[in-house]
């Protein structure tokens, strides 16, 4: 039956799972690879060294989660599921952050689009980066076997009239648009992915790698934070994690020392440079939190004259790439054209108002279609990233500056992203911005918009995409880990998720982590099998 | 894992750090001690008991301390607006349960950004920062739904991009707890999730 649950299953038979808030004292465990973080990149990875034959613990600072709580609410799924309870910010408080914090990591509550790293992309990686042994023609094998895994494919049903009107704007005014691929298996097409998929359908990795590892013998700890790795002789010797308490959040009086011959740190962008900055692992060129990346998305709104119901239906199904690198992998900021589902709290927090107005915008919802702009971030001089750096408390927090070269891509991604909501037929467009008025007309939009002033806070943005931060590269001076993810300086650790990206992708990027991962990890299987 | 930081001018480290007005704002270090000053002057900085408020059930606050909740009560009719209820009693209850459930959402927020809230609520309870910085003049208690409103449009306007920030925190955490709530959802035209699919997942069958 489609709706056996395997999570259920497997904790029923021999999985070995345990939960840090049930822990009655201290621990210490080995095995041969410790892997933090059970995302897409830490759950790939532990899937392929448990096949492999090694022995793998996976830490997880967030919780086990799954069908049976998934129960389409917001609040529940925004206070478990995601980092800070979805209050991320950067340092001055401009971008939010949603980023996800559980088993399965993001992946659990992303919005299942699912692209290959753009080929222009991986070709200025090589020619900046000297990453040559991850041009397009080399990775393919990794994105086929990842697509295969995942069971991604072009989302086959019509899309959802949110998802419609980005495809007929595009129609009206001439510009590109596709089909989106998705990871789904059975899709019941509700539209709750980002709230954790209430069917089992998303293949994330909560349903695919972690119970592939958890069939092969991995364990997995969950509500346990790695605090620090511990050097000795030139190598990470141990993993030292605080038991966290059933609200997911207060520390325990509880430790646990884990011991391996390895390490992966699948933390993803700001975890994992986090991790390594408590750690203090060396950093002779100061390379570690820097040129972190999150495709900063801004926003437009429109009140469509026919029903929309954005809280139904698959989240992204259609995309537009007309201005993602059309001036060039490095010329001006380009941007990738999307969706986002809208739901009543994800809208509440997205509109940046209060009282009347906001009561009537709200009330709007069932006709309401959004629109955003993902901005290729980091190909540029002009768009270094951000840097992690810790808090008091120890935990990550990012600085992230925005540039006069991003804001100039974000007011020509409000241009076009009203141009065309008017065009597939929007009564009113109003742009996620304190100062904008809803406007009638397209004229009238654009004229205002080129007078908008581009300001951190006016400008309401987000993230859902971070990047970077422990970036790959060929030479020492200028990255974290080489193209395999090995750390430079320190043997026996390898980073294994979105933050050894050295620019940002110019696209979703759940299927580069998959698939870099993937490679990552069979070539240390044999590494550690040799 | 605390630090001196340079150039803090003596006031606490942790405090100068992680103060909501950190950045940008030449009085920032003036204004780091908030927390610090607003507990030795007697404002309320433990968490409030239920009886603290008069209808929020059962429920044992976390984070929101007296003083917060009558911040909020002050607030909410302004942030909210025409979607709070009339009548005195439904109102008063909805406000109240409303706080409720942002202090529970608060409570997954993580220590750094709990200090900042902390920091934003302190520095509006505080009565010298209330004046100066928010320009309310009454104690939120006397605070009518018009002085709240135009206090929020100041912060709104304002060229500072710290009180934007301050003004996008407080009406953020509200309108989430409110419009995310299932009774509010008919506020915003949101029928909840496919009955058909609710009744077809395991999930959502009470055992017999
Ligand atoms: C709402 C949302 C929608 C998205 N939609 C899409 C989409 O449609 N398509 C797409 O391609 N991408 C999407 N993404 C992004 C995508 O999911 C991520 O880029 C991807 O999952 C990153 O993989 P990762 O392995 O780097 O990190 P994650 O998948 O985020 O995993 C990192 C894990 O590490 C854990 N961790 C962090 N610190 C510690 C610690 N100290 N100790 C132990 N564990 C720790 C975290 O809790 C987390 O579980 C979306 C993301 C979000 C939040
Ligand atoms: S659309 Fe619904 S069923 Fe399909 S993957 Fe998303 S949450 Fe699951």
């Amino acid at each position: 039956m489609a709706l056996m649950d395997r999570i259920a299953q497997g904790l029923a038979g021999d999985w070995k799972v345990t939960d840090a808030a049930t822990l009655t004292e201290n621990q210490t465990l080995e095995a041969d690879v410790v892997v933090v973080g059970t995302g897409a990149g830490g759950g790939t990875t532990a899937e392929i060294l448990a096949r492999a034959g090694l022995s793998v613990i996976m830490v997880e600072e967030g919780r086990l989660y799954y069908q049976k709580d998934f129960k389409m609410d917001e609040l529940t799924a925004y206070a478990s599921l995601y980092q800070d309870g979805m209050s991320r910010v950067t340092r001055d408080g401009a971008i939010s952050i949603l980023q996800g914090r559980c088993v399965g990591g993001s992946t659990t509550v992303n919005w299942t689009s699912s692209f290959r790293t753009p080929e222009p992309t991986l070709n200025h990686w090589a020619d900046h980066f000297g990453l040559d042994d991850l041009r397009p023609d080399i990775l393919k094998p990794w994105f086929d076997g990842r697509e295969q895994h995942h069971n991604i494919a072009p989302w086959a049903v019509a899309p959802n009239v949110n998802n419609d009107v980005l495809r007929q704007g595009c129609e009206k005014l001439g510009w590109s648009w596709a089909v989106i691929p998705r990871n789904v298996k059975g899709c019941w097409n509700l539209g709750y992915c980002g709230v954790g998929c209430p069917t089992n359908a998303k293949q994330g990795a909560l349903l695919t790698t972690i119970p592939g590892a958890l069939d092969h013998r991995a364990q997995l700890i969950h509500g346990l934070r790695a605090d620090r790795l511990v050097m000795a002789q030139g190598r990470i010797d141990r993993l030292l994690a605080t038991a966290l308490s059933a609200d997911g959040v207060t520390p325990r009086n509880i430790q646990v020392e884990l011991k391996a011959r390895h390490f992966v740190v699948a933390a993803s962008a700001i975890g994992s440079p986090g991790l390594l900055l408590r750690s203090e692992l060396p950093d002779p060129h100061n390379r570690l939190g820097k040129r972190t990346f999150l495709h900063p998305v801004n926003a437009s709104l429109a009140e469509m004259p026919q029903q929309v119901e954005p809280y139904y239906g698959a989240p992204q199904s259609i995309y537009s790439d007309e201005f993602n690198f059309r001036q060039g992998v490095d010329g001006p900021a380009g941007f990738k054209m999307e969706v986002p589902p809208l739901h009543p709290a994800l809208s509440a927090a997205v509109m940046p108002g209060h009282g009347k107005q906001q009561a009537s915008n709200m009330s709007k919802l069932p006709k309401l279609q959004s629109v955003i702009a993902l901005i290729r971030d980091g190909f540029h001089s002009d768009s270094p990233g951000g840097q992690v750096s810790l808090q008091d408390d120890g935990s990550p927090i990012l600085d992230y500056p925005i540039s006069d070269y991003l804001w100039t891509g974000m007011r020509e991604a409000f241009m076009k992203m009203t141009e065309l909501q008017f065009a597939a037929g929007a009564r009113r467009v109003q742009l996620m911005h304190l100062d904008s008025p809803w406007f009638t007309s397209w004229a009238d939009a654009r004229q205002a918009i080129a007078k908008l002033p581009m300001t951190p806070h006016r400008v309401r943005l987000f993230t859902a995409h971070q990047m970077g931060g422990c970036g790959m590269g060929s030479k020492p001076e200028q990255s974290v880990v080489n193209s395999f993810g090995e750390h430079h300086q320190v043997a026996n650790l390898s980073v294994h998720d979105a933050s050894i990206f050295p620019t940002s992708i110019g696209a979703n990027p759940q299927l580069s982590v998959y698939a870099l991962s993937a490679r990552n990890s069979v070539h240390l299987a044999a590494r550690l099998n040799a | 894992m605390t630090q001196p930081s340079p150039g803090d001018h003596g006031a606490p480290a942790t405090m100068d750090r992680r103060s909501f007005l950190r950045t940008g704002l030449g009085g920032a270090v003036l204004l780091g001690g908030i927390s610090l000053t607003a507990g030795l002057m007697g404002c309320a900085t433990a968490p409030a008991r239920n009886s603290d408020t008069a209808t929020a059930d059962d429920y044992a606050f976390r984070f929101f301390t007296r003083d917060d909740i009558v911040l909020f009560e002050a607030l909410l009719p302004a942030i909210i607006g025409p979607g709070l209820p009339e009548a005195p009693n439904d109102r008063r209850q909805q406000i109240d349960r409303t706080i409720a459930r942002m202090d529970a959402g608060v409570v997954q927020f993580g220590s750094a950004n709990q200090n900042e809230l902390r920091q934003l609520f302190d520095l509006l309870n505080f009565g010298p920062t209330r004046v100066t910085l928010a320009r309310v003049w009454p104690s939120w208690e006397h605070v009518s739904t018009t002085e709240a409103n135009a206090f929020l449009n100041r912060w709104r306007t304002s060229r500072v991009g710290l009180f934007n920030k301050g003004y996008m925190a407080l009406i953020k955490v509200t309108n989430v707890a409110f419009y995310g709530y299932k009774d509010n959802w008919p506020l915003s035209g949101y029928p909840g999730p496919p009955a058909w699919a609710m009744d077809a997942l395991p999930q959502f069958r009470t055992r017999a």
